[in-house]
């Protein structure tokens, strides 16, 4: 289980080459819901944009005050059935795209 | 003289069907206020801490909306909901009762209609957010700053 969660961190922080690759829209939003199809996580992008951005503002508001606090937030709001590695990646690319200053978090995290 | 009679009859029947057909307002056990949150013993910042956590797109929503209003009707909002739950069952569901039949009665929504929307308006939200909030400190006043 251990091993499933360090290896779900480094995987959330290297963004895959593919999103790399696509163009960035003008709209952060849909190239958050661009990125996260890439990982399976589907559902209503206007939902899932506003738990990228709140869990962002958890993490600047002290709410949550790490990746596994975050984590477990992202974990409630996600559809029942998403995998630990679906909820890193959900919170490694929210991160990129709402609030990149706190992507040190997800180091952190992985050095545990 | 026939026609005017059965004209009285049409009038007689038709109020005798609307008669009972006229909306009655008044509330129900679950209606206007859902009744977790008459029954509930958490505190509104227990219920607010919950729905950050469990609802937190119904939460944020309501906090921009809150924090366009002017600090008089912060601690507007704030009082009115302390008083709400410092209520007991009976209490609770006679202001339900009194929003329900009077949409004059509660002044404070003529500030901000939709003051009460994280707690009353939302039978699934009251489910999910009464189902944890005794998890969570009951004075904890943070949950205003959002």
């Amino acid at each position: 289980m251990k091993g499933l969660r360090l290896a779900s961190i480094v995987s959330a922080i290297a963004a895959p080459a593919l999103v790399w690759a696509a163009p960035a829209h003008a709209d952060p939003d849909t190239d958050f819901a661009n990125e996260l199809h890439t990982y399976g996580i589907y559902g209503q992008k206007d939902y899932n944009a506003w738990i990228g951005k709140i869990a962002c503002k958890r993490l600047y508001n002290g709410v949550d005050q790490d990746a596994d606090k975050s984590a477990k937030f992202v974990f409630l709001q996600l559809q029942k059935g998403s995998n630990t590695e679906q909820v890193w990646q959900f919170l490694g690319a929210a991160l990129r795209t709402y609030c990149p200053d706190k992507l040190p978090i997800l180091q952190a995290a992985a050095q545990q | 003289m026939w026609i005017k009679a059965s004209v009285a009859a049409a009038v007689v029947s038709v109020a005798a069907m609307a008669l009972p057909a006229v909306a009655s307002a008044d509330a129900s056990d679950d209606y206007p206020i859902p009744n977790r949150m008459l029954k509930t013993t958490c505190t509104a910042e227990q219920i607010m801490a919950a729905a950050r956590d469990v609802e937190p797109v119904y939460y944020e929503r309501y906090m921009i909306d809150y924090n366009n209003k002017s600090a008089d009707v912060h601690q507007w909002v704030q009082d009115r909901i302390h008083w709400f739950y410092s209520m007991d069952y009976a209490g609770r569901r006679q202001y339900s009762e009194n929003i329900a039949t009077n949409a004059f009665y509660e002044n404070l929504s003529w500030n901000w209609p939709n003051w009460a929307k994280l707690f009353f308006n939302n039978k699934g939200v009251a489910a999910h957010t009464t189902d944890i909030c005794m998890q969570y400190p009951p004075d904890d006043m943070s949950v205003w700053n959002w």
